[in-house]
Formats: C-alpha cells, structure tokens, sequence
C-alpha cells in the first residue's frame, strides 16, 4: 500500500497521559497496575488493572459536556487534542469535509449505560438522562470528536474485541491512501473498569485472579500465565499522506506501509492455538508493505497470557519467519499498564512508533519462565533493550482469533 | 424567590454554565446554544421543581426565561 505517515502522537494511558511521560515510564519498566480502588472491587474474581487517576487535569471539555458523555469519549476527546497539537494542524486552515476519524473500541460507554439503567429502575422512564442514547454506543467518541472539532469527513468506527483499534487503523490508512480524505484522526479508546464492565471482562474468563501480586498478574507466555490484566485508556494518532507532510515541513513519527487481517473461525473465544490465520494476517501485512520476513527488526506481540493466545501468536510468527525468529527481538510493553482492549493495538502502536524514534525496545514483565509451547522467540524482558528498528509489525487480536497487524517503518 | 429566578437556576445547574452566560431578554438557544436534547432535560426539571405537567412544546429553546416563567405560572393558577 502507499506509504502513510503518522505525525501527532495522543496517549491517556495508566503509564502517562503525555507522551514524554508515558515513554519515560515504559522505557523504564515500570508497572502501573494496582488493585482497581475507584469503588469495591474485592468481590470481584479478577480486581486489578490499569488505572487513570488524573483525567481532569488534563481536560479541556467544559463540565456540561462532561455529563453526556462516557469517561471514553472523555479520553478521546484528549488525546484527539494532544495528536492534533502534537501533528502542528491548525483546523482553522483545514477542510473540515475532507478529515476523516477512524476509530474503534469494544465495549462501549459502560459507565454511563449502567448508571442510567439503575436510574431507570430505581426512578422510571424519567430518571434516564436523555444523552444515555447518544452516550453509551461505540461510535460515540467519533461523533464527539466529529462534533467538538465540526470534522464532517467520511469517518467509521470498528468494534472487533480487542482488535477494535488496529483494524480502525489499517481501515482509516487505506482510505488515506486511496486519497478519501486529506488526513485522519485514528485509533482507539477503552473504559471498561466500570462496575458492570469490569463485570462482563471477569466472566470472560480471561483475566488474571492473581488480585495479591498485581504488578507480577500479567505474565504472557510464562508458564505460570494466568490470563491478562484489563486497563483504560486511549491512544490517537494523526495519519496523513507522505506528500502532505513533506508540503508542511513536518517530519514523521513513522509510516504504516502495511496491514492485514484474518479470523481464526474456530471458537466462540478460544483461538485455534495453531497460528494459521494469524500467520495468514503477517503475510498480509508482509506483502502489503512489499517486505520480506528478514526485513523485519521488531514484532509488538498481542500478548494475550491465555494458553491458545500464547501459544497460537508463537506457532504463528514461527511459521512467517522461520529460524529467523530467534533472531527478531519481541516484546509485550502492555505487561505494564494492562490490556486496553480495544484500545490496546492503537497504544501498542504509538509505543512501537517511539521505540523507533528513541531506538529502544520496551520489555515485556514478568516473563521468568518461558512456557515450553512458547520458546525460541527473542523475548526482551524487564529491561528496555537499545536497537535500531527500521521495520516493525504490531499485533493485535480479540477474542476467538480475530487478527490484526499492521507494518511500521522508520523515516 | 420568583418563578424567573428559579427557572434560571434551574437551568444554570442543570447545564453547569455560569449564570452570568444566561443573557436577558434572549432565547435559550442564543444566549447558551442549547440543543433540543438538553430542552428535554430542562423540561423534565422544571416539572420536578414546579410540581406542573408541561409538554415540549410548552417550553421550547426558543423562548426567554421570562416567556417560560409565564408559561409555568398560568399552569400553577
């Protein structure tokens, strides 16, 4: 595909919600995940996670915007703001009907829903807030940011599980590069540590119950894995054709060249621990970019800490590159502040594109004891490793093995 | 306190504006750009705070506090 450059980095995340202080905590290896203590969590199975503690700080959104929207689009909103300083784009001088927003997430706005339910049982019809329609869906933070900035371009949002912000990725550069839109806003935002969406994510049944030891629960393709830990967050970028940045001087964090996509079509949420659809995805992504496997410098894993997750992203990546794949240095920096979900392809990305930039792979923790379905890959653990990525590819999956992965490359 | 002040501070609560942004003598959808979304609100707590029955069409964003407060008023006789 055409080369898409990414210019404005905005990232809400547990570990920061700046990007030099982001980086500085996962360059660092640093674990933000806690016991969750907004409310009681301790009945619940699994009750630690990746918390945002300062959201308000960071806010531009007047407090009557504030009560019709979700905490999710509240994030999204911020780091929309923070990509579009960070990218140097004044609005003012744009076509609001040719920016496009692309974004994705998988559960929606739950806390509002579920307030606005209990209101609308305790208190009737009239108890529920008018905005609950427009508050809880998916597609709300498009439509906010849509609305906030007056962007009236051709925009979607992806729901696919924790794939939901990598497809919206690979989705919104294609339609770039089919010279759509002049520019989009892509990525994705979660917040699912609500009451009932902490709820939904524990009978999933994929989460970490090691509630004692939260910075250590995390540990993908350890023996000892126990599930992931779930976060909140959102991560937004600002994606625009190569000729466009080169028009306003601007240098770029890095391209997206390719991208693939695959499902696994076995289980309602197991994935086929085979890898052979994730594999398909890679080769996708591969030849979309015009790469062969030895060009590639850098894999961000999904890294799901369920055995098929495990086992199937492994057999996957050991299919495409062969040998080779002792040699690729991998990592999970997502170990540290928890699975964003559908937010976490998008975080994923924006950290593999400053891992370039600093010449730096973040780690993975917690991985003490490589499982035995999982060895032979070159896991960067605990520590930040220096290392010159000229080509990289993300992963992102969702439940049931749907894939996604996208291509990077360095300026 | 008369009708008109308690409907804007009806309003100014519900919309967490600051009163001095409710301007006199305009409309509601001049003076604060309020949305029919959050008229269907504002109508709801004005029933709760005048103890009357009012339909959207009664109280829309394109009157005054002063055409509202009447409004509520002829219901309250």
């Amino acid at each position: 595909m055409k080369k898409i450059a990414i210019t404005g980095i905005g990232i809400v995340a547990p570990s920061g919600m700046d990007k030099k202080v982001f980086w500085a905590n996962i360059k660092a290896g640093r674990s933000e995940i806690k016991v969750i203590d907004r409310y009681d969590t301790k009945l619940y199975p699994s009750h630690i996670g990746g918390q945002i503690h300062q959201l308000d700080a960071y806010s531009h959104i007047s407090s009557r915007l504030l009560q019709k929207i979700d905490p999710f689009s509240h994030m999204a909103l911020i780091a929309s703001e923070m990509a579009l300083k960070d990218a140097g784009i004044d609005l003012a001088a744009e076509n609001l009907n040719n920016i496009g927003i692309f974004m994705g997430n998988a559960l929606g706005g739950w806390l509002y829903g579920e307030t606005e339910l209990r209101d609308l049982y305790i208190e009737g019809r009239e108890g529920v807030s008018p905005y609950m329609a427009s508050a809880w869906f998916p597609a709300a933070p498009q439509g906010q940011v849509s609305i906030y900035y007056g962007i009236k371009g051709y925009s979607k949002t992806v729901v696919s599980d924790r794939a939901s912000s990598l497809m919206a990725i690979g989705y919104g550069a294609k339609v770039l590069a089919r010279g759509k839109v002049d520019f989009i806003l892509a990525g994705g935002m979660e917040a699912p540590l609500s009451p009932y969406g902490l709820l939904c994510c524990n009978t999933n049944g994929d989460l970490s119950t090691d509630n004692d030891h939260p910075e250590s629960a995390y540990k993908p393709f350890d023996k000892k894995r126990g599930g992931f830990v779930v976060g909140e967050g959102a991560g937004i970028m600002i994606f625009e054709p190569q000729e466009r940045v080169g028009a306003r001087g601007r240098e770029p964090y890095g391209y997206v060249t390719g991208y693939g996509t695959t499902c696994d079509g076995t289980d309602r949420i197991k994935a086929n621990p085979d890898g052979k659809e994730l594999a398909r995805a890679i080769r996708m992504a591969l030849d979309d970019a015009g790469y062969k496997p030895q060009d590639i410098d850098y894999v961000s894993l999904d890294g799901a800490a369920t055995m098929e997750g495990d086992v199937s992203e492994v057999a996957a990546l050991k299919e495409v590159f062969g040998d080779r794949v002792r040699h690729i240095p991998v990592s999970a920096p997502k170990t540290m502040f928890g699975n964003l979900l559908g937010a976490s392809g998008a975080v994923d990305m924006i950290i593999t594109l400053l891992a370039m930039e600093h010449g730096l792979i973040p780690p993975t923790l917690n991985l003490k004891d490589v499982d035995p379905g999982c060895q032979g890959l070159d896991y960067v653990i605990d520590k930040a490793r220096p290392a010159d990525i000229r080509r990289a590819l993300v992963i992102s999956r969702g439940r049931a093995g749907i894939n996604a992965v996208v291509a990077l490359e360095k300026p | 306190m008369d009708t008109k002040t308690k409907v804007k501070d009806v309003v100014v609560k519900l919309l967490k504006v600051k009163p001095d942004e409710l301007k006199e003598g305009q409309n509601l959808e001049t003076s604060l750009g309020v949305d029919s979304t959050e008229m269907v609100e504002i109508c709801i707590a004005l029933q709760k705070e005048f103890g009357v029955h009012l339909e959207e069409k009664e109280v829309t964003k394109y009157q005054t506090l002063d055409e509202i407060a009447g409004v509520i008023d002829k219901k309250k006789i």
